[in-house]
């Protein structure tokens, strides 16, 4: 490997981002899509570099705090044919990039999203991020938390991810099997990680969490219309369980509702075979579109 | 012939565009060239807007506040602009009798000044106050009885009398356009033409017949035989155009004034036909994307151009305040973006629907940190085809953002133009260095231009960061690595500067060499300017001008050289600070002499800067602030 493409993680010893770092690496290696298919794309922060650290030989783009989704969109929407996994974490994901965390789900584009769960904001020094909640106040911060905290889950499952699930960090091997089940979903699949911050969040610790985490035993496949609403009221019920017991696993999977790929298709009928990045606009530097009907419309004379 | 102005006016949602559209259509039809300059509130019922046509027998590249032929068809657009009618007016006699002070929708400082005008002259403030206003002043008022026209048709077509009702714009167009002269037949193409269903052309049919009878012509226009072929064209769509013909195949917008018209232009002709292997035609579709805001359409914009998609995005000043971090993520990716930035009444909110040229300088530095980019100027509406087209290679050759400058003015005015100004089939794209990638492939590969070979994502392992990278693209703070990674991408302005013939980055007109006097401009004010040195010419006064059209780089030595030594530059723009001349004085320490500047958020007028230039060139005012319009 050449000098230039030798990278060392530069986490903190015991941060739940090499968990994620590791399952996902497996779940791309076993999921046997084509390396050059799968593109990363990630915000600022910790969690910001992990395209650039994992092992597997597919692409990155380490982007812009909270932007990380319309980068993906783009991806996305320009060629279909890409494998796009997001990876953001909570201030990243759900603060400054809250609006569009909203607005992807609306679309349910058929990529996934994977949230760095801590709590703080890490490379800054551990304040206070979106998810940390109210009154806690862990061990950077001068005074606790006065801001509420965003259920990541609710959220998701309330503004149209089609696949809302948690898992947690320390737990590699579901947490990857999670991973390749999102990867494989058809639509916005999104993972909300637990992960400890060892550094700032002495809180949420690795101790915390190894106590009360559990797999939820539920069925979490939407099967018909009338079946959305039990399973959002399930998934809500699982999503607020917060305190002794926290459960992880697949809440909500639901692919009645189509895609942006296929909303697109509607009016590009050719879209998916053609798509924005496949087809050619020139022939020899010749521009190959015809605007000559489009200009005659504008002819009066 | 001489220049006509024609003028309609309304409340918006009353047909005013539909009723300059087909008075527009009838006199391009009757084979005369045409400028039409549209004014509106942010508003979407009720305020004021208004349209003004310039007529001539050759090609016309602005307006003029004096009008000829004023067509109103209600009491506020009288009041709005009785104090500029040289000509006719045509108005409702049904409303002689409303009060200006009963003109809910008109601002309370128009309403004022109005009211001063009419209470100087001794005239009463109503609609009869402002038409004795006009008689005295020798315009030929002609009252229109619309109630009995409208009442006339609701008599003869099977339609419910609000619809009929809604006919009062196009009674009020025929009127007008009954005084030029020009056979009825171009008024019913035109509004055949613009009208889908065929109940409204048969009710539109009529209007404009008993509209016609109300008037005797004369003005004695009878009709040219026109050469070729012409087209009416304004710049939402030329720009569009010019993007379609370059290959963009994702646009990305959030909604916004006057912006979003280029959009969803583009969405309603998304299916594109092109021509396949083999001379066969297929049909792609180009992606158009409303993101939730600016933050989100720059950088949408910016991941579909990672693909090898020529991707695009259009915006107006608050977008394009919000778009300032991902471009400098483009820039430090070498990302060839586009974004076409129309410029309106600044600063915040400003003047959202009027327009200006206050932005220059904030496109020039936008984003923190120092990285190449293009900026770019269009003037007229062929320009801004052929820049958008220009705009889309300059992206992908020196691989960095562009951004395309149009202002308010050139957006929503429209002209009619023949069809070999835009002479598009000599157009070549230009993707700029690639490769396929695969074991050894460095994005960022340190090279003698600063352009390395680009290959897309999809073909080969790639990998971006916003933090300053090494060649493959991964994280790098080491000393060495920084310092030729930057050099390397600055070098792409050199590189640019030495590529781009200087014919691009300027035009001149007149006879530069041999004038001691020269007008600086820059976007819509050369249309106004070029027709204003027209006029002076014929009273022997010779001015060259210089129209700057590449801001970054900027062809430094040939305004130098076009500049330098002069005894006179004067500067025109739309904007206080002469953002422009500021630019030429940083890159060539030449400074204009005279400066005729506006930022009302109207259009620079023919007569404005014909009347600025004179008074700069007679050795009057160094610095001339302009205000016409309504």
């Amino acid at each position: 490997m050449a000098e230039s493409e030798r990278v060392m993680s530069d986490w903190c010893p015991g941060c739940g981002d090499f968990g994620i770092l590791r399952a996902e690496d497996a779940a791309i290696k076993e999921l046997g899509i084509p390396m050059e298919r799968i593109v990363i794309v990630s915000g600022i922060g910790c969690s910001g570099k992990t395209p650039h650290f994992l092992n597997s030989p597919v692409s990155g783009v380490h982007t812009l705090h909270g932007r990380a989704l319309p980068f993906a969109t783009g991806i996305k929407m320009a060629n279909p044919n890409l494998e796009v996994i997001v990876n953001f974490g909570d201030g990243d994901g759900l603060g400054i990039g809250a609006g569009h965390f909203v607005n992807a789900g609306r679309r349910n584009l058929d990529i996934t999203v994977l949230l760095h769960n801590n709590g703080v904001y890490g490379l800054t020094k551990g304040q206070a991020a979106p998810t940390l909640k109210l009154n806690e106040k862990v061990k950077s911060m001068p005074s606790p938390n006065v801001n509420g905290e965003v259920n990541p889950v609710l959220l998701a499952l309330a503004v149209g991810y089609t696949f809302v699930a948690r898992a947690y960090a320390y737990d590699v091997i579901a947490t990857k099997e999670l991973i390749k089940q999102a990867v494989k979903h058809k639509g916005s699949a999104f993972i909300d990680i637990l992960q400890p911050c060892p550094t700032y969040n002495d809180i949420e610790t690795k101790e915390f969490y190894d106590k009360r985490v559990y797999k939820a035993e539920m069925d979490p496949v939407v099967k018909d219309q009338e079946d959305v609403a039990p399973k959002m009221l399930a998934t809500i019920s699982k999503a607020t369980e917060w305190g002794d017991r926290i459960p992880l696993g697949l809440f909500y999977r639901n692919e009645l509702v189509s895609t942006y790929e296929e909303r697109i298709s509607k009016s590009i009928p050719n879209y998916l075979t053609d798509p924005p990045a496949s087809q050619r606009i020139e022939t020899g530097g010749v521009p190959i579109t015809l605007i000559d009907k489009l200009l005659s419309v504008k002819r009066v004379v | 012939m001489n220049r006509l102005i024609w003028r309609i006016g309304g409340p918006q949602g009353s047909g005013v565009d539909t009723a300059a559209n087909i008075f527009s259509d009838a006199i391009a039809l009757a084979g005369y060239y045409i400028y039409g300059n549209r004014e509106y509130y942010s508003n979407i019922k009720g305020r004021h807007s208004y349209f003004t046509v310039a007529i001539e027998d050759r090609p016309v590249l602005s307006v003029s506040d004096s009008i000829d032929i004023l067509a109103t068809f209600e009491p506020e657009t009288v009041f709005q602009h009785f104090k500029d009618v040289r000509g006719v007016a045509l108005y409702d006699k049904n409303v002689e009798g409303a009060k200006l002070d009963s003109m809910l929708f008109m601002e309370g400082e128009t309403r004022k000044r109005a009211q001063e005008l009419l209470a100087k002259h001794s005239y009463p403030e109503t609609v009869k106050g402002a038409i004795d206003y006009m008689a005295g002043r020798g315009v030929d008022c002609i009252p229109v009885d619309y109630d009995a026209v409208l009442r006339r048709i609701l008599s003869e077509v099977k339609l419910p009398p609000t619809i009929v009702d809604r006919s009062k714009n196009v009674i009020a167009v025929a009127a007008s356009y009954g005084l030029l002269g020009l056979d009825k037949r171009y008024m019913i193409d035109a509004l055949t033409s613009i009208f889908k269903k065929e109940e409204y052309v048969k009710l539109n049919t009529k209007a404009v017949e008993y509209g016609m009878q109300l008037v005797q012509p004369r003005y004695g226009m009878t009709g040219l035989e026109p050469q070729g072929h012409r087209l009416r064209v304004d710049g939402n769509s030329m720009s569009a155009l010019g993007k379609l013909l370059a290959g963009l195949r994702l646009q990305t917008y959030y909604p916004i004034t006057p912006a979003s018209d280029e959009s969803t232009y583009i969405e309603a002709n998304q299916m594109l036909e092109v021509e396949g292997e083999g001379h066969q035609l297929k049909k792609y579709g180009v992606v158009v994307l409303q993101s939730e805001d600016e933050i989100s359409a720059v950088n949408t914009a910016i991941g579909a151009t990672l693909t090898g998609a020529r991707a695009a995005t259009a915006t107006s000043g608050p977008g394009f305040c919000l778009m300032a971090e991902g471009i400098g993520w483009a820039g430090i990716n070498e990302v060839p973006l586009v974004i076409t930035y129309y410029m309106r009444g600044s600063p915040s909110t400003g003047l959202p629907t009027r327009s200006g040229q206050a932005d220059l300088k904030f496109a020039l530095n936008v984003s923190h940190g120092e990285f190449p980019r293009v900026v770019i100027a269009s003037g007229d509406h062929p320009e801004v085809f052929h820049d958008a087209f220009w705009a889309m290679n300059l992206a992908e050759i020196y691989q960095t953002p562009v951004v395309h400058l149009v202002e308010k003015v050139l957006a929503n005015s429209y002209s009619v133009i023949d069809d070999n100004e835009l002479s598009y089939h000599t157009l070549r794209i230009d993707r700029g260095k690639l490769s396929r990638g695969g074991e050894g492939y460095k994005r960022f590969a340190i090279t003698d231009d600063g352009v390395s070979p680009r290959a897309f994502m999809g073909s080969s392992k790639l990998i971006y960061t916003g933090d300053e990278h090494n060649e493959v693209g991964h994280i790098t703070e080491d000393v060495d690595m920084r310092f030729v990674m930057f050099e390397k991408r600055m070098k792409k302005m050199e590189t640019m500067a030495r590529q781009i013939p200087d014919a691009e980055k300027l035009k001149t007109y007149g006879d530069i060499e041999h004038s001691d006097a020269v007008v600086l401009t820059w976007g819509s004010p050369k249309q106004a300017t070029i027709e204003a040195i027209d006029m002076l010419a014929q009273e022997g006064i010779q001015l060259g001008m210089v129209q700057l059209r590449m801001f970054s780089p900027f062809p430094r030595e040939a305004v130098r050289r076009l500049l330098g030594g002069k005894k006179m530059i004067i500067d025109v723009e739309n904007n206080y600070t002469a953002q422009g001349a500021q630019v030429v004085t940083e890159q060539t320490g030449i400074e204009p002499t005279n400066y005729v500047l506006k930022w009302n958020g109207r259009i620079m007028t023919r007569e404005e800067v014909y009347d600025a230039l004179r008074r700069a060139a007679k050795g009057g005012t160094k610095r001339v602030a302009l205000n016409g319009g309504v």
